[in-house]
């Protein structure tokens, strides 16, 4: 096929952004070439670099073997469908269409053979007298495809023109575009950020990022042999795990080893690894090559898409206390004051400025008056030292009401899983039964009851804690001590099935050498 | 929220009395007779048979729409390229410029035309109609190039960049685009231009003297001056459903324009 | 090639700056002019003859021309403010009415506006002289104020033609009384409407003479009546001139950069 654009070196900046960083890319005839990538990337801006309309800082841009940059706009034997339309309001349809004819000074019997010939490529035949802004979106859409392509261009540019059309219009006119591109036979560049549009009509697909191009290829090709996460994590769903390549056709993920078609990468190279939901099928739990628990099942329509975890987290576990309080009534000044005693890490007394507020909070220390309504509590003594031990603290309002509590002061023991990298801590706690009837996010609660937080041991990052397990009824829990588990997420895939499965079942994941995509890393620019 | 609609009703009590009722003074004065600073009721039409038919009058006639029809054109001629350049600037320079074009508008129209008066007196060989027909066009003239550039800066960018991509060049593009959707700004500045104008009798009388008369002069002086309010009433009449008239056919023009 | 682009886009930038720069010239000359010769030593408006400040000084102590300054900005602040209230006041109404009564109403508020103002100057002197009221300051005032407010409803409802309705509606469910709605949630948002409206409005009195012509009294006179009247030319016409325009292109700086010193100042703080 002949090539018939060539994008060498192209730079473009914009307000001190660099837009484009040094793009070249080919483009043959008769193809559908479409860029892919998120707003920003610079998939329209190089399309107005080919277009005309921009002029780029640095490179060329080869048509036809002849360089184009001095060419205007008005020369370039390339129309452009803009993303919103840009129909001229003032014409009709025919005049609309016919518009660039009429510049070419072509002769009116022409103009309407070829005008008509457009309207019904388009399907609008008879739409010739209408008023442009009395068309529904997809009609104006069509006009300006047809306005485009009635000057015969070699390329056609399409700047996400279907970006404003409901959903089904979209899947419609996306059938429409490439038929008309397969039977007119000229070579479409279509921008889009939607990589669905790009895997139903493209012949060969750009994905661009950041302005630069992270892989071209098929629709086939991108999908099943994603160059690195970036551009498997924009087409399609996946499973993306880190994983070290031990020598060829053997990957380590996991802490298992598993056979796997790619090689040519360095011995213990760190990659990424690619599992496509739709590869891992549901066994039983002892058939698999990993096994895990459902924790959540959402029906898609075509397949359920489960979410099955291999491995939990880091877990911690706590006591909680639940007694009852009695509230302490100060008669003579009608008010009721009360707190809880609470635990306090020792670590946080030092690194934290723990104030006054804090403990207020921490044993939900409250005061009202007689018509319920809340009064401050002013003053907060206490002996409190940052060694483990029991202190007092007291709480007291204006009029004098104060209620004593107890503070234990904790160094508790962190759980750190090395292996993972993750650290997480909570401490015990006080709490009245009123308190957790009350709540009415009981998982969300707890953790903030026990302070318990979960941390990155490297970057000190705050990590989830995504499982909260306990084995009280919140509606009717009564005065004890229950045991709280605190637990981060371990390892997730996401798996396309077609069986029902529901959350809790213990279940097998199999997948085979062929499902596994091994990719390098991206390299995060300096 | 419909009781909203109550906050209306100082206003609607104001207009009735103070727009509504004046409108119908004019008219009850211009179909009676013996006014005169009282109003009667005999009703005539004399009051505009005596207009249409005197020759001199018909020449005033004339003369007003003549040269609110010159100052018009004049100041489409001038202000279109204006309002073009100003709205292809960049966006700081194109306030600046809308800025300095406005900022005569604030100042008071008889000093305004009492300047021209004195600049006028360096060149008493030009004609009082040339004198006049100058001093009009700089009063009206930013408010044409203010509705024109409007019209231009709204429109879509994009419409041009669709010109050229289709083959048209600058100049085509500004023929066939630019210039066809621009035409509701003209007619908006038709209308602040051309109707102020015609019942314009500051700028005639200051700058053409006293020998320069035009409808709005010739209302003026049959009211304070003759006294006849019946006429002077007739006359206002005439010049208010010209006006009404004139408003009714741009309007259909730029209705027409839109379809 | 390349280089003949730029040619012609250069010659394309003299062309286009030349024109604008020429129209410029015209739109300022006579404000030159005048203020040039406000300090011409001689009356001549011809001949400068000299530098001196003496038309200021007659100005100055020319009793009449100061008080008609002082009558234009008096009648132009209470004409303003009046209009404002009644307009946006009016415009409020209007917004919430049915589509029938409001381009009636919206017709005939237009009439001041479309109609000649002589007309509208005749039309209020013959209403006040047929129902004998003589005719003063108070007159000129509601003249004003009645030319004013068109120009305010003018600026004011399209902007609440423009508002969300559901955003006074949640104050209100919210507990909000209509009046806390009106004056929280919907002025706030209608606000530079309001000002620019006002800013129009003064902007016509101070500006006008047909109808204060016809509507004022004998012992009242705004500044384009008394410059009207002068029986001989009288150069301290043009000292006021040169301070007028001073004094605008002040307030027009000023309101200019205010916006713009503000929101350097707001992101001073927010870095």
């Amino acid at each position: 096929m002949r090539k018939l654009i060539e994008f060498r070196n192209i730079v473009k900046t914009f307000d001190g952004q660099v837009v484009l960083k040094g793009v070249n890319l080919n483009i043959y005839e008769n193809e559908f070439v479409t860029l892919l990538g998120p707003s920003g990337c610079g998939k329209t801006t190089l399309l107005r670099i080919l277009g005309g309309f921009l002029e780029q800082d640095e490179g060329t841009v080869i048509f036809d073997g002849q360089c184009i940059d001095k060419v205007p706009p008005y020369r370039r034997e390339i129309n452009t469908v803009f993303q919103r339309y840009a129909l001229f309001p003032h014409l009709n349809v025919y005049e609309n269409i016919a518009f660039g004819l009429r510049i070419k000074k072509t002769g009116e019997d022409i103009i309407r053979q070829k005008v008509s010939r457009m309207l019904s490529l388009v399907n609008l035949e008879g739409y010739e007298k209408r008023k442009v802004t009395k068309l529904s979106g997809g009609q104006q859409q069509r006009v300006a495809i047809a306005r485009a392509l009635v000057n015969e261009p070699n390329v056609l540019l399409l700047d996400e023109p279907l970006g404003a059309l409901d959903l089904k219009l979209r899947k419609e006119m996306q059938r429409e575009l490439k038929r008309i591109q397969q039977e007119v036979g000229i070579t479409f560049i279509y921008v889009t950020h939607d990589q669905e549009e790009a895997l139903t009509m493209s012949d060969k697909i750009v994905v661009m990022n950041a302005g630069e191009i992270k892989q071209i290829g098929t629709p086939l090709e991108i999908y099943n042999e994603p160059v690195n996460a970036y551009v498997a994590r924009f087409i399609g769903e996946s499973n993306i795990v880190d994983g070290i390549m031990k020598e060829d056709y053997k990957v380590r993920f996991d802490d298992k080893n598993y056979e796997c078609v790619d090689f040519g990468f360095r011995p213990d190279e760190p990659v990424d690894v690619l599992i496509r939901p739709e590869d891992i099928a549901i066994v039983s739990p002892g058939k698999g090559v990993m096994r895990g628990e459902v924790k959540s099942a959402i029906f898609k329509g075509v397949h359920y898409e489960l979410m099955v975890e291999t491995k939990t987290g880091v877990t911690k576990t706590v006591e909680m206390h639940v007694v009852t309080q009695h509230d302490k009534e100060n008669q003579q000044a009608g008010e009721k004051i009360s707190a809880n005693d609470f635990f306090v890490d020792a670590e946080d007394l030092t690194e934290k400025e723990m104030t006054d507020a804090d403990f207020v909070r921490i044993a939900n220390a409250q005061a009202w008056d007689a018509d319920n309504r809340d009064i401050s509590l002013t003053k907060v003594t206490h002996n409190i030292e940052n060694k483990p031990g029991v202190y007092e603290i007291t709480f007291s309002t204006e009029k004098g009401t104060a209620v004593t509590v107890k503070v234990n002061v904790v160094s508790p023991e962190y759980v750190e899983d090395a292996r993972h990298n993750i650290g997480i801590s909570a401490l015990d706690f006080f709490i009245t039964a009123e308190e957790i009837q009350e709540s009415m996010a009981i998982s969300t609660d707890l953790k903030t009851w026990a302070s318990a937080e979960a941390w990155n041991l490297q970057d000190d990052t705050s990590v989830e804690i995504t499982d909260v397990k306990f084995d009280f009824d919140p509606a009717t829990v009564t005065e004890g001590t229950y045991k709280i588990t605190f637990a981060t997420q371990g390892r997730e895939y996401k798996v396309e099935t077609t069986a029902c499965h529901e959350v809790g079942d213990r279940v097998g994941l199999s997948f085979g050498p062929e499902d596994i995509h091994v990719m390098h890393k991206e390299v995060a620019d300096a | 929220m419909k009781s909203f609609f109550r906050m209306s009703y100082p206003y609607i009590l104001w207009i009735g009395f103070f727009i509504v009722a004046p409108m119908f003074m004019i008219l009850l004065y211009a179909v009676t007779k013996g006014g005169n600073n009282t109003l009667t009721f005999h009703f005539t039409l004399e009051n505009f048979g005596r207009f249409f038919s005197d020759p001199d009058f018909m020449r005033v006639l004339w003369t007003s729409l003549r040269i609110a029809f010159i100052t018009t054109v004049v100041c489409i001629l001038i202000g279109y390229p204006a309002a073009l350049f100003i709205a292809n600037l960049s966006e700081r320079k194109q306030t600046m410029m809308i800025l300095l074009m406005t900022l005569p508008m604030w100042i008071n129209m008889l000093l305004k035309t009492y300047a021209w008066r004195g600049i006028l007196m360096n060149f008493d060989d030009l004609s009082s109609e040339i004198k006049v027909f100058i001093g009009m066009v700089y009063d009206f003239l930013p408010y044409m190039i203010i509705q024109i550039h409007t019209a231009i800066a709204k429109l879509d960018r994009e419409l041009l960049t669709a010109s050229y991509d289709l083959g048209a060049n600058k100049w085509q593009s500004f023929l066939k685009v630019t210039l066809p959707l621009s035409v509701p700004g003209i007619i908006s500045g038709v209308t602040l231009v051309f109707l102020p104008a015609v019942s314009s009798f500051v700028i005639p009388k200051l700058l053409g003297g006293g020998n320069y008369v035009l409808i709005g002069t010739l209302i003026e002086n049959y009211f304070l001056v003759a006294g006849d309010w019946n006429f002077g009433s007739a006359i206002s009449l005439i010049m208010a459903l010209i006006i009404i008239a004139a408003m009714y056919v741009t309007r259909k023009i730029d209705r027409g324009a839109e379809e | 090639m390349n280089e003949m682009k730029a040619k012609t886009r250069r010659e394309h930038h003299f062309f286009r700056t030349g024109y604008l720069i020429l129209v410029l010239l015209f739109i300022y000359l006579p404000i030159a002019y005048v203020m040039l010769f406000s300090f011409n030593d001689s009356k001549s408006m011809i001949n400068f003859s000299g530098f001196s400040l003496r038309w200021y000084e007659e100005m100055i102590n020319n009793q009449d021309m100061l008080e008609s300054l002082k009558y234009t900005v008096i009648i132009a602040v209470i004409a303003t403010v009046v209009s404002t209230v009644i307009g946006t006041v009016a415009a409020i109404g209007l917004s919430k009415a049915r589509k029938i009564i409001r381009t009636v109403i919206l017709e005939i508020n237009n009439l001041p506006v479309l109609n000649p103002d002589i007309v509208t100057a005749i039309g209020l002197m013959l209403l006040f002289l047929s129902l004998k009221i003589r005719r003063s300051i108070v007159t000129m005032t509601l003249a004003h104020i009645t030319f004013c407010i068109p120009y305010v409803i003018l600026s004011v409802l399209p902007k609440l033609r423009q508002l969300d309705d559901n955003v006074a509606e949640a104050a209100m469910d919210l507990g909000a009384t209509p009046v806390k709605a009106l004056t929280k949630v919907i002025i706030p948002q209608i606000y530079p409407a309001i000002f620019s409206g006002a800013l129009i409005a003064f902007s016509m009195s101070f500006d006008d003479f047909v109808i204060s012509y016809f509507t004022a009294g004998m012992d009242v006179q705004n500044i384009s009546m008394f410059v009207y009247s002068m029986k001989r030319f009288n150069p301290a016409v043009n000292a006021l001139s040169a301070v007028i325009v001073v004094v605008v292109t002040v307030i027009l700086i000023l309101a200019n950069l205010i916006p713009v010193l503000r929101d350097k100042k707001i992101n001073k703080e927010e870095v």
